[in-house]
């Protein structure tokens, strides 16, 4: 777009663009990078936008449902008579007004059902529902625009859900439920790579900056956590059971008890790349004129390393979070479905495949689709780390 | 070089001592000791056969004495016994070391045949087609997740097409003696070695290309090229040979990963190895089993890593160990 205004203006003259134009045109050019951006993008605003979704379509999480397990993809369902029943007695009980009126409305238009002449008022109201399930009249219906008799045609609206991604094996809807796992699945991504870059980027920092033997022991430390295997450490400290554990004890019991304990143990074990990434870097800039210039002109240890050491480390560092996120996702979601993770009822894509794996049998296709998820979004911050590290590389950069 | 390993060696072993340190304290956090489960399981047990059995089992003793205690009968070659299979550990853990080790070794191999090639041709055949694709299936290979994998694998390979067996470790009741063992065995290995190969496929391909790309820019395949050799020869004697160092390197540090892959694959497939077993006994607050499982595989990965850095000045005179 700008390159043709800038040929009609002046040909020969090449636009300065400031460090962020060239960054960000280099990872434009990452065809996959941005795709994958795309798709990040939306997922986190749906994901965001979750509870909003799930008002605007009547569907919840959580609703069980046992006569309508295991639907398959694309299907409408609707409730009991039982549960019908049970939500007009609920308005009737709770809405008394509106009751009278849609009531007088009926007797006015005479299209109460003659056949129950003596009944109570009650009555009409459930003949009046019956006759909603002919479409004909309930067309004739919305069109009188009766604002009272909405609540009604909501209410037999709201029998009838629609699953895009098919039910469970409770009857649950997937798509919901995989909207709000993402929530989860996401969000302990997230939060896990920012919390492990700050504490990496800490003790990368402290090391590089201070040397000897606060340096070495470290050092130490990281490497030997890098060389351990982690599922089986995680999996010790998952089994934890936080009660014996001081201050972290009246954690025990809330809601979001398996979560905290997921995101400090992911927290624990993901550090370590970025300490390695931000110790060399601080090893390289340490020796720089404008350090030693900075150093002589009076500053603190602390204002160097956050001033001048970090920005200019920001570059390797973005590229190590952005592909953190992938690894904490995979992480969260391999500890979820061993059992050790996100505990249900809180939605997380990897308890959901746990519970698919135990229907397998009764309903492959339940697999699918939270797997599929976790690849997809994956995948995508794996190729947005990609163009982040060509587009940070000064090398790569094309002028 | 003798210096070398024999501090790594040192190094290694104080990583193993405190890591154990830890994990058996992090152990001792977990709910329920085994007294806890007897009062669970007969009523009728009285507060004091409780204090005499906390004080028979040394639970009442606070946690280093309890190491102390248990790490020396470990020393000793008494490695405990095992709570919910009712036999010495040694027994249960001989056979699940050689189960992994088979399944370790597939996976491993299939990987190295199949990803090096790959990435060596898409290193040589840069910024074509086929390097594209190669790295598109590489990247989707990192971030495949492999219980996932491993699922789709059952439902398409053993749910409906009937071919592989959906998990299990050999046919049970048959004897089989020699190839037709072998058979078997390799149908019970096959999905999991499969489901835990593709990650490691993707990582191998990946740094395979970049070496080769880093190998093929140098100076010495310039040189070789112009002096006539033909392409084929500079590119597997002078470059492949110098892009080995790296990529024997991260096949050897992958090993940590692929054991974790281990335990989520076995579990899937309820396949008799140590990653199963670490899982189990940890998971039932087996004590002695987790222990000592979690150690050796522990020592197994550091060992590998101390391999790892060995095989690098093997490859690569240039490296010297002082």
């Amino acid at each position: 777009m700008s390159k043709d205004k800038n040929k009609n203006s002046n040909e020969d003259i090449e636009v300065s663009k400031t460090l962020f134009q060239l960054m960000r045109e280099q990872f434009m050019e990452h065809t996959a990078a941005k795709y994958s951006l795309l798709i990040i993008v939306f997922l986190m605003v749906a994901a965001l936008c979750a509870p909003l979704i799930s008002k605007v379509t009547g569907i919840s999480p959580d609703a069980q449902n046992i006569f309508n397990r295991y639907a398959s993809p694309m299907t409408t369902n609707t409730l009991s008579e039982d549960e019908e029943e049970s939500r007009v007695e609920e308005f009737i009980d709770s809405y008394p007004e509106e009751v009278r009126k849609i009531i007088a409305q009926i007797k006015s238009d005479d299209l109460a059902m003659s056949t129950l002449e003596d009944s109570t008022d009650d009555d009409l109201i459930f003949d009046f529902m019956a006759t909603l399930k002919d479409p004909v009249s309930k067309q004739s219906w919305i069109t009188k625009d009766n604002f009272s008799i909405n609540y009604l045609l909501d209410i037999k609206e709201s029998l009838t859900t629609f699953h895009l991604l098919g039910t469970d094996e409770l009857g649950r809807d997937v798509a919901m439920r995989l909207l709000f796992g993402a929530r989860i699945s996401i969000g302990v991504g997230l939060l896990v790579s920012f919390a492990s870059a700050i504490i990496g980027l800490l003790i990368g920092a402290c090391a590089g900056y201070f040397g000897g033997i606060l340096d070495s022991m470290l050092m130490r430390i990281t490497d030997s956590l890098l060389s351990l295997p982690q599922l089986p450490l995680m999996i010790v400290f998952a089994a934890v059971d936080l009660g014996k554990i001081p201050y972290l004890n009246h954690f025990v019991g809330s809601e979001n008890e398996s979560v905290i304990k997921l995101i400090t143990i992911l927290c624990l074990f993901s550090w370590m790349t970025v300490a390695r990434l931000v110790r060399s870097s601080v090893l390289v800039l340490k020796e720089q004129e404008f350090i030693l210039a900075a150093k002589n002109l009076g500053a603190s240890s602390y204002k160097i390393i956050m001033t001048h050491m970090v920005p200019n480390a920001l570059g390797t560092l973005l590229v190590a979070v952005t592909i953190n996120v992938g690894s904490a996702i995979l992480s969260e979601a391999a500890l979820s479905f061993l059992g050790l993770g996100i505990q249900p009822p809180i939605p997380s894509w990897g308890n959901m495949l746990l519970n698919a794996k135990e229907v397998i049998y009764e309903s492959p296709a339940l697999t699918f689709f939270p797997g599929l998820l976790i690849f997809i979004v994956v995948i995508s911050f794996n190729f947005i780390g990609d163009g982040l590290q060509n587009s940070v590389n000064p090398k790569s950069i094309k002028r | 070089m003798t210096n070398f390993i024999i501090r790594r060696l040192i190094q290694n072993f104080i990583t193993l001592i405190a890591l154990s340190f830890i994990c058996f304290s992090i152990l001792a956090l977990m709910p329920g000791d085994p007294v806890d489960l007897m009062m669970s399981a007969n009523p009728k047990i009285t507060t004091d056969d409780v204090a005499r059995l906390k004080a028979l089992y040394g639970l009442d003793q606070p946690i280093y004495m309890r190491y102390y205690n248990w790490m020396a009968q470990v020393v000793q070659g008494d490695l405990g016994y095992s709570r919910t299979y009712k036999v010495p550990v040694t027994e249960i853990i001989g056979p699940r070391l050689l189960n992994t080790f088979f399944l370790l070794t597939g996976a491993l191999l299939l990987a190295i045949i199949v990803a090096i090639p790959l990435g060596v041709v898409a290193a040589v055949k840069s910024g074509s087609k086929l390097d594209y694709y190669i790295n598109l299936m590489a990247f989707a290979g990192i971030s495949i997740p492999s219980f996932w994998l491993a699922l789709i694998l059952i439902i398409v390979f053993s749910l409906n097409l009937g071919w592989f067996p959906a998990g299990g470790t050999e046919t049970i009741g048959v004897n089989l003696t020699g190839f037709e063992y072998f058979l078997d065995r390799l149908k019970y290995m096959m999905l999991p070695i499969l489901s835990l190969t593709i990650i490691q496929m993707g990582i191998f391909a990946r740094y395979a290309r970049s070496a080769m790309l880093e190998t093929l820019k140098a100076d010495y395949v310039r040189t070789a090229r112009s002096k006539g050799i033909s392409r084929i020869p500079v590119i597997m004697k002078h470059a492949f040979r110098n892009a080995l160092i790296p990529i024997v390197t991260v096949i050897a540090i992958n090993f940590s990963f692929i054991f974790s892959g281990a335990i989520i694959t076995e579990t899937i497939f309820s396949y008799q190895g140590v990653g199963k077993l670490v899982y189990d006994a940890i998971l039932a607050n087996d004590f002695n089993v987790a222990m000592v499982s979690f150690m050796i595989s522990v020592g197994m990965v550091l060992f590998m890593s101390l391999v790892a850095d060995l095989l690098y000045g093997f490859l690569d005179p240039r490296i010297s160990y002082n």
